[in-house]
């Protein structure tokens, strides 16, 4: 502590940062060194393009023209296996990596490969997530890669194959370089949604297991049928086929952990590299027999997934609490493995991932994802598939390494549930406490009944993995779709105040005639004015979503995702196939600015109909000159009732607005063979967004960013964390099963959760939260970087409640003088 | 009044704060009541001493005289008058009669009322909202203020609508209170916030221009005739009043006979400085601050004496 002195609470996120600053090292350093190492040997180091994937794919793609393409696929697979430089890297335990040494990203080619020209040159000088490439790997790209895709992305397919109403919402120029921002097609940057594989079966049954059970049904195929022979026997054989390159890549590794182990003059380096070795030897391709083993294995497969394609957000982990269990147990009762040598390969995993970047070379896909963010969640907790808690000593285990181990990888989810022991809820509530926002919390109470009620089994819904950002799948039952629309309804808001027409597209006619808004005799007519706009952004993005399912086979294979799905081994489909029978498509379109959206109407209908205060020419007149020297009528409009108080006024609009997505999804999801259903989870995008949206009449002013998932706008949300959660409940249309995920993001000040009995008070929240059925939460703890930027920006702060026994107040209500006293103390906890 | 149904009772209060952690047990809200008793010069909520409804002018969130003149132009008394820097100057002598709400025409509520008239039904509607939490925490509504105890009847109402809709409860008081209304608060409340400030009567009376007898006679009869109640008694640690040995002594001293009754200090803070200046008032402690190692030493004491 900086001053043991004095009663002050730092979270251990902070004391790290400070400790840091004054040149000490990490406290946990020496726990962790051989991670801490390598860590460092790439922290802050701008991430590189690896051409290597792209270019044997192509070559591959190049030699195969007019085969199958799950058969061609797999031949890639397999030829990148043979070819792609393979590395083991300084101090790990771990071998495989998708490219070269450091932070480093990979290109897909076949998914938006129009836009690699352009990249190569603006990625460097990119603001947001730079990358660097070397003159020689750009030479590849422009004269190898991209000429052999031109013609033949998915993106220009998409581009070509949507109709002129649908384009117009979608895109900003005829080749599709550049989205409008309104009705946004993320399909094009990723070849679909996030996933999670059914990594227990490599565990148990190895690649060799999986081929032979392929080999079996190649066998037993109808020698006469056509289908068979033509649809299965292809699918089958590439399944054979990328078995072996699984076993190919892991036994290259193998070999070169020899080789180094030959010139290793250390003999304990020298040792790990031969246990490597045979490690490497015997994994992916066999069952796997130790926890190096199991760990070995599932990174194997899930750097080679990342090779195969871009899954949203790279795949997930799922439940490795799980199954890594039995070979933990295992390995501690026979005396193989302590606590730390496990943490230390759990936590060679993390580095790992760390380094791999998702790479988002498209405008759009980049402005998505800013900071390099990825999410590859870890599942822990949650029930078994019989309905008990499934929480156990890796549970604990990857806790700690949250706590210890100062990274954002892996993006740690924590499963809660009703019977949710108070241990792990504890030792949820500490972790979060450190202060990094981790772990996320997703809720068993709403998505176990809702999958159920989407035609799950309850054994198959109680073993859901979280999935990217907050969704959750069930690996053997469910099918994925591509990325769904991105909807900017606060755009639909916009055409409302100007018919149909946005300011930053001038005179372009986007939506529907609503009429001249200042004519608007009532609430009614406001109201009926945004349906039509919503409603014609949702047809919009179905439409979308029609042409996008049945475009995506033609572009598509995953064979060694197929092969760890039941269904498609079952039905010998591929994964990216439309419907597969028994499936169940669970899809989302998700609503940009719902916040945003909200206070807006709110304001509108209290002030223009209700109270009178101003009348909507005066509205629209101060949104038209962005509030300048209109600041009163921004606050007229800024202190209407807001989304996230727990106030009916606002909630009610809410709720009535997530209806016309829930209702619409309900009825035309049928068309599309899927669950197309609304979910609120931005990633960055709201950020994007908000660049298209001139001035809201929330008193939001124009181009900056939307309200965030299913949170409050920007600091509106002055009622504290109870009313948030409340306000979350209370617009949500539990009657409809039409619904996915809702983000939620909620800030703390380390004073309220202070000592055990803040811990205490924390887990009471979790609970409630778990009671309300609600999807998602993660927690900010907040800190003097916070308070700083509060200072600077008190409009986006205006909730920070400033909370001390007996007393409350606003911090941006605060003299200047008195803020600088808070910050220099909430390093020692008093906020 | 028929005290089983005085829900349309009403008092004034001047805020409901949801999700209130140190304030008693659990999650809590706590309900502010207006008016107190004492004058404590380093009161950080000034706007709790007067039971009337007051007028606040917060220069902050005003938007200047360039931007908007309209409570000037709402005020026919005279009593709002433009001032330096853009801002306006009040003169509340002139406002004692009127009834002209100048606070609703503020767009950007830098002219707020503190206080508001609430009826017993209205505040547990409010309180209420928040139940889910009391019962996975254990924690409920606080009565705080000002002194609760001093809007008596509302207060005991309040507390009874929240027994009946099952709402735990906890009551702040500074103890200088009818005897009466105490001991019916103790009989409805689960929990009790008592605050000790100094032993000495004459000290007492320098820093909060009432004397510690009644205080402390009050106190004993609490111990007295309600030992199982579950009391927590705070001290406020005040730079130059009580943040010495000897006056924490004293307190522990009164306390020694108690050992169920849990015991804390609270450090002064000076955040309340700028609701002085809202009321367009002087903060009688001005820049003053506590000592980080004198309140340092002072817990050990009370951890070396309490345990
Ligand atoms: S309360 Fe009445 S007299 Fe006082 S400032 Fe407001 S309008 Fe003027
Ligand atoms: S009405 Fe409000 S914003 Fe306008 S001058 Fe008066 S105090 Fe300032």
């Amino acid at each position: 502590m900086r001053n043991p002195e004095c009663c002050e609470v730092m979270t251990p996120h902070e004391q790290r940062l400070f400790d840091k600053m004054e040149g000490k090292e990490d406290r946990f350093r020496a726990g962790h060194s051989r991670v801490f190492t390598i860590l460092e040997s790439f922290e802050g180091l701008r991430p590189r393009i690896d051409v290597e994937r792209a270019k044997y794919f192509t070559e591959s793609m190049r030699a195969t023209e007019g085969q199958p393409l799950v058969l061609r696929w797999a031949k890639a697979m397999r030829h990148i296996a043979e070819n792609i430089s393979v590395y083991i890297d300084d101090h790990q335990l771990l071998a495989g990596r998708a490219g070269a040494q450091g932070r480093y990203g990979i290109l897909y080619p076949e998914l938006d490969g129009d836009f690699l020209g352009l990249a190569i040159e603006d990625l460097p000088k990119r603001t947001e997530s730079p990358f660097t490439i070397t003159p020689e790997d750009a030479r590849v790209v422009v004269d190898e890669i991209a000429p052999f895709w031109k013609g033949k992305t998915y993106h220009e397919s998409l581009n070509l194959a949507l109709p002129a109403d649908v384009h117009k919402l979608t895109y900003d120029d005829p080749e599709g370089l550049h989205s409008r921002f309104i009705v946004n097609e993320t399909s094009s940057f990723r070849s679909s949604i996030q996933w999670v594989h059914d990594y227990e079966k490599v565990l148990k049954k190895g690649f060799g297991g999986l081929k032979q059970e392929a080999l079996e049904k190649l066998a037993a195929l109808d020698p006469l049928s056509p289908a068979d022979n033509c649809e299965k026997r292809p699918f089958l054989e590439a399944v054979t086929i990328v078995c072996d390159a699984m076993a190919i890549w892991a036994r290259r590794h193998a070999a070169l952990a020899r080789e180094k182990a030959g010139v290793e003059t250390n003999a304990t380096r020298k040792a790990e590299l031969l246990t490597m070795a045979d490690i490497c030897e015997r994994v992916p391709e066999h069952p796997a027999r130790t926890f190096h083993e199991a760990v070995q294995s599932q990174w194997f497969t899930q750097m080679f997934s990342r090779i195969e394609q871009k899954t949203g957000t790279i795949v997930s982990n799922g439940r490795m609490d799980q199954y890594l269990y039995p070979f933990y147990e295992k390995d501690m009762a026979e005396g193989r493995l302590t606590e730390d040598s496990a943490l230390e390969l759990i936590e060679c995993m993390w580095v790992g991932m760390a380094q791999f970047i998702d790479l988002y070379i498209s405008p759009t896909g980049g402005a998505f994802n800013e900071g390099y963010a990825h999410w590859e969640a870890v599942t822990v907790g949650g029930q078994t598939t019989d309905g008990r808690d499934a929480t156990n000593d890796l549970t604990y285990l990857f806790l700690k390494s949250k706590r210890e181990f100062p990274l954002h990888y892996p993006d740690l989810a924590a499963r809660i549930h009703s019977r949710a022991p108070e241990r792990y809820l504890w030792e949820v509530a500490e972790t979060i406490k450190d202060g990094s926002g981790f772990p996320k919390l997703i809720n068993d109470e709403e998505i176990i009944p809702l999958y159920v009620s989407k035609g799950a089994t309850f054994e198959e819904a109680y073993d859901y993995a979280v999935s990217g950002c907050t969704e959750a799948r069930m690996p053997n039952r469910d099918t994925y779709t591509s990325g769904g629309a991105y909807i900017n309804f606060a755009a639909a808001l916009e055409m409302v105040l100007y018919n149909g027409r946005m300011k930053k597209y001038g005179v372009a006619d986007l939506g529907e005639h609503t009429g001249d808004p200042c004519e608007f005799k009532s609430w009614d007519d406001l109201w009926n004015a945004y349906v039509a706009q919503h409603k014609l952004f949702l047809k919009t993005a179905f439409m979308q979503q029609h042409i996008i399912n049945n475009l995506r086979a033609r572009h598509f294979a995953q064979p060694m995702g197929s092969t760890l799905h039941d269904l498609c081994m079952k039905h010998c489909l591929d994964l990216h196939t439309p419907q597969i029978p028994e499936g169940i498509n669970l899809g989302y379109f998700e609503y940009i600015g719902y916040g945003t959206v909200v206070d807006s109407l709110a304001a509108l209908k209290k002030v223009v109909f209700e109270d009178k205060t101003l009348t909507m020419a005066e509205v629209i007149e101060a949104l038209e000159c962005n509030f300048e020297g209109k600041e009163d009528v921004r606050q007229i409009l800024r202190n209407a009732p807001c989304y996230g108080n727990n106030d009916d006024y606002a909630d009610t609009i809410a709720r009535d607005i997530d209806q016309l997505s829930v209702e619409y999804g309900a009825r035309y999801s049928k068309d599309l063979g899927m669950h197309n259903d609304v979910r609120y989870v931005p990633f960055t995008s709201h950020v994007p967004f908000g660049k298209v949206v001139s001035a809201t009449p929330n008193g939001r002013k124009a181009w900056s960013p939307l309200s965030d998932g299913s949170s409050a706008s920007h600091g509106a949300d002055v009622n504290g964390p109870t009313a948030v959660l409340l306000s979350n409940f209370s617009s949500k249309n539990y009657g409809y099963r039409s619904r996915a995920a809702r983000m939620l993001n909620i800030k703390f000040t380390p004073k309220c959760l202070e000592g055990d009995d803040g811990t205490q008070k924390l887990v009471s929240f979790i609970r409630t939260f778990c009671d309300l059925k609600l999807w998602h939460v993660q927690f900010n703890v907040i800190n003097r970087e916070t308070l700083l930027a509060a200072q600077r920006d008190p409009e986006k702060y205006r909730n920070l409640i400033v909370r001390i026994a007996g007393y409350s107040a606003y911090f941006v209500d605060l003299s200047p003088d008195l803020q600088n006293d808070l910050i220099a103390r909430t390093e020692h906890g008093t906020m | 009044m028929n005290p089983t149904d005085d829900t349309n009772g009403n008092g004034i209060i001047f805020n409901i704060q949801k999700y209130s952690v140190h304030d008693g047990p659990g999650i809590r809200t706590v309900v502010f009541l207006k008016g107190c008793p004492l004058r404590c010069e380093w009161c950080s909520n000034p706007e709790s001493q007067a039971t009337r409804i007051q007028l606040a002018y917060n220069t902050g969130r005003c938007l200047g005289l360039s931007q908007c003149v309209r409570c000037v132009e709402m005020c026919l008394s005279g009593a709002i008058s433009r001032g330096e820097d853009e801002r306006i100057v009040i003169d509340r002598a002139l406002c004692a009669e009127c009834t002209r709400d100048c606070t609703s025409v503020c767009p950007s509520n830098a002219l707020i009322t503190y206080g508001v008239r609430r009826t017993v039904r209205e505040v547990l509607r409010t309180v209420e909202q928040d139940s889910l939490f009391y019962a996975r925490s254990g924690g409920g509504m606080t009565l705080s203020g000002g002194e609760p105890l001093m809007q008596g009847d509302f207060a005991l109402a309040l507390l009874r609508e929240a027994r009946k809709r099952r709402i735990g409860t906890a009551v702040e008081t500074c103890g200088h209170v009818q005897w009466e209304t105490l001991d019916e608060a103790c009989r409805l409340t689960r929990t009790l916030l008592f605050d000790l400030k100094h032993v000495d009567p004459a000290r007492h009376e320098a820093g909060t221009g009432v004397t510690s007898t009644l205080i402390l006679e009050n106190f004993r009869r609490v111990m007295e005739h309600h030992p199982k109640l579950h009391v927590m008694v705070r001290t406020p640690v005040i730079p130059g009043f009580n943040d010495d040995e000897a006056a924490i002594s004293a307190i522990l001293d009164v306390l020694a006979p108690y050992p169920h009754v849990e015991y804390s200090l609270l450090p002064y803070h000076r955040l309340g400085t700028q609701k002085y200046h809202f009321l367009g008032r002087e903060a009688p402690m001005g820049e003053v601050k506590l000592d980080d190692k004198r309140m340092a030493s002072l817990s050990r004491l009370v951890a070396a004496r309490r345990g």
